[in-house]
């Protein structure tokens, strides 16, 4: 069996708390490039809040990320650049047409050759003759694919989606993950967090069930039955 | 430099969208008109004249106004969670806070405009003194207002009350620019020397520069979850 | 114990008010409520730079002990700037006639009173008790900076427009029983406040401890 790359994020024991209730509850994790996580559970479980840590969004309450092996209180702002967020909000100004919104991210992000990479990258999922218009205009299909375009259009090494299936029609969730298997073929370190258990797992290396802010479990795909949505309910139901 | 641009392209995505949309700016621009004409019915030409208390008619119709528009500076992002967006991209923080002062000040500004006009309309007044001056004092006093209302608005909309708590928390704060703004103003209006208004364009200015600089350095433990 | 210290030094200043004291010359009886009046609006003062000072220090190290302090004081504070503001008019109706006068102490005090409420607002009306504790230490830094500014703008405003002289200020001038009394004042003052920050403070840590225990089980 081949090493595994070293992890380019990791969470060690993380916690979330809010108040007196823990959202995460010490979770750990490693983000290794060429590999997709599923991450499932029920509705408040704790997988948005911990995929918003791992994106540096929300502060972490204890436990420690690293990236590169180095904790991120050591480092500045910048290591976010190296992560792409798909969320189901579509993180977009509506006002603004669909270029303008990722040249204004694509600048966020420190990126200069905008006018060259916003229109191959609108061409990578199929918006090119969109590109000019409002984004208040676009079908929630459409601005989920602008919101892909939008997480990927600084490469980063590590792409967080969380539940990017939410609301998609048949076509547009057919194109979403044509979309992720050409992530997956990727040398990308993937967090997919999603209620779609058959797609989830057909695109997952690595199942981890989160319940109450815990990992109940945390394995490799070919450790889980086929069935995985019985698994998963027996998961779930044991964890309760 | 790379900074300035980060700046620049936050207060013009804001900017922007507000050229689209003119929501903030006609409810602002509004109130100053209607407040205008609410005056001229609230002041008794018999007992006083207007041109007497102009200056601080036209200030309080600033603030005022200015509140309309400033509770509403982190509302755009919030619509379809692009301030998670902005907060999980690399810029710096501060950067994010000045961005939104250069574009509400802008915005602003134009308000500041059409009052010191629509005032000037209907009250017959006219600036005796340097008009630069005037120019110094009002921007230097917007600047203030604006750092400090910005950096509060980011705390009020994540309150329960939003942003009817804002005048709570920022009125007492801004008394130094009511007072040294409107007494630099009336003084130019009748005409006084740069002079006697040089004290006020210093203390505004202080002001100005140490509301922007506390703001910045104060925004990250405000806007961060 | 610093309460009953501070409650006995209180019920002293008193009796000095009203029986030791020699009146003041211009203003007569009624002056003797500076010796009230300052103090409290001294305590005020000083609460609010405990408020500003533990503020700062939980934004910079996060222990949540620091902001109990704050709160602690702000209350504190808050009680002494409510008995300067509402013995103010009181004083001023019987000396001159009027109850409000823009005199700079009590603006001032007015002032900062609005801004312990909006220091209160903000802490008791977020979602996430975690942002209330930021934002109310924002708050303070805001103000303790902003103070001295409103009192530099406020007085020069004032020495604009000359007013009848309100409260002789508090200098060397003052005859010494009447420094003494004064002394006393902010002396009792400042223990009684001592004492309701530790009582408070208490109480704060008590309910932590208590929250912390109540708080479920983390599974597994």
């Amino acid at each position: 069996m081949t090493t595994p790359a070293p992890a380019i994020l990791e969470g060690l024991e993380l916690v979330r708390q809010f108040g007196v209730q823990r959202a995460v509850d010490r979770v750990s994790l490693a983000l290794v490039p060429g590999r997709v996580l599923g991450i499932f559970g029920p509705n408040g479980a704790g997988k948005t809040t911990l995929l918003k840590m791992l994106a540096g969004g929300l502060r972490i309450t204890s436990g420690r990320l690293l990236v590169d092996g180095h904790p991120v209180e050591d480092l500045d702002r910048s290591w976010r650049r190296r992560i792409g967020v798909v969320s189901h909000q579509s993180f977009l100004y509506r006002h603004l047409t669909v270029t303008e919104n990722l040249h204004f991210f694509g600048r966020l992000y420190g990126l200069r050759d905008l006018a060259v990479r916003i229109p191959e990258r609108l061409d990578r999922v199929g918006l090119s003759d969109r590109a000019g218009e409002p984004v208040r205009s676009l079908s929630r299909g459409l601005r989920q694919r602008v919101a892909l375009a939008r997480a990927l259009l600084h490469d980063p090494d590590v792409v967080l989606l969380d539940e990017p299936f939410t609301g998609l029609d048949a076509h547009a969730a057919e194109v979403l993950r044509g979309q992720l298997k050409i992530l997956k073929d990727g040398s990308r370190a993937v967090v997919l967090v999603t209620h779609n258990l058959t797609d989830g797992f057909a695109l997952s290396d690595e199942v981890v069930i989160q319940v109450r802010g815990r990992f109940a479990v945390r394995v490799d795909r070919d450790q889980v039955p086929n069935d995985f949505a019985r698994y998963y309910r027996d998961v779930v139901e044991g964890a309760a | 430099m790379v900074y300035l641009r980060l700046v620049w392209a936050l207060a013009a995505k804001d900017l922007r969208t507000e050229l689209r949309t003119k929501e903030r700016i006609s409810a602002m621009g509004a109130f100053a008109v209607l407040v205008g004409v609410l005056f001229n019915f609230a002041i008794d030409p018999t007992l006083v004249r207007a041109q007497d208390i102009a200056a601080g008619l036209i200030w309080m119709t600033i603030i005022f106004g200015g509140m309309l528009g400033m509770g509403r500076t982190f509302q755009l992002e919030e619509e379809d969670g692009a301030l998670t967006g902005i907060l999980q991209s690399p810029i710096p923080l501060d950067g994010l806070y000045l961005g939104k002062v250069l574009a509400n000040t802008v915005l602003l500004g134009l308000v500041v405009g059409l009052v010191f006009f629509v005032f000037g309309l209907f009250f017959r007044l006219q600036v005796e003194g340097n008009v630069w001056a005037l120019v110094g004092v009002v921007g230097l006093g917007l600047i203030g207002f604006v750092g400090v209302t910005t950096l509060f608005s980011a705390m009020a909309s994540r309150t329960t009350m939003g942003e009817s708590l804002l005048p709570v928390l920022v009125f007492p704060l801004l008394v130094p620019v009511i007072i040294y703004g409107v007494s630099g103003t009336a003084r130019l209006f009748v005409g006084r020397p740069i002079a006697e208004v040089s004290g006020n364009l210093r203390m505004l200015g202080a002001f100005a520069i140490a509301a922007t600089l506390v703001g910045a350095w104060l925004f990250r433990f405000v806007i961060e979850e | 114990m610093l309460g009953v210290l501070g409650i006995l030094g209180v019920l002293l200043v008193h009796w000095m008010v009203f029986f030791w004291v020699p009146t003041e010359a211009t203003m007569g009886v009624v002056q003797r409520i500076f010796y009230i009046h300052v103090p409290a609006a001294w305590v005020a003062f000083l609460a609010f730079g405990i408020v500003a000072l533990c503020g700062g220090m939980y934004l910079w190290l996060g222990d949540d002990r620091l902001d109990m302090a704050a709160e602690a004081a702000a209350e504190g504070g808050m009680v002494f700037a409510t008995i300067m503001i509402t013995s103010g008019p009181l004083w001023g109706k019987i000396a001159w006639g009027t109850y409000w006068t823009w005199e700079p102490r009590l603006t001032l005090t007015l002032l900062l009173w609005f801004i312990y409420l909006g220091y209160f607002l903000v802490r008791r009306s977020t979602s996430n008790p975690e942002q209330g504790k930021k934002f109310s230490a924002v708050v303070g830094i805001v103000g303790v900076l902003d103070i001295p500014l409103i009192h530099i703008s406020v007085s020069w405003l004032r020495s604009l427009h000359p007013q009848p002289v309100v409260i002789k200020p508090d200098g060397p001038s003052l005859d010494p029983a009447m420094l003494t009394t004064l002394m006393t004042g902010l002396l009792a003052f400042t223990i009684l406040f001592f004492g309701l920050f530790l009582a408070r403070y208490g109480v704060s840590q008590l309910r932590h401890a208590a929250e912390v225990r109540a708080a479920p089980a983390p599974v597994g």
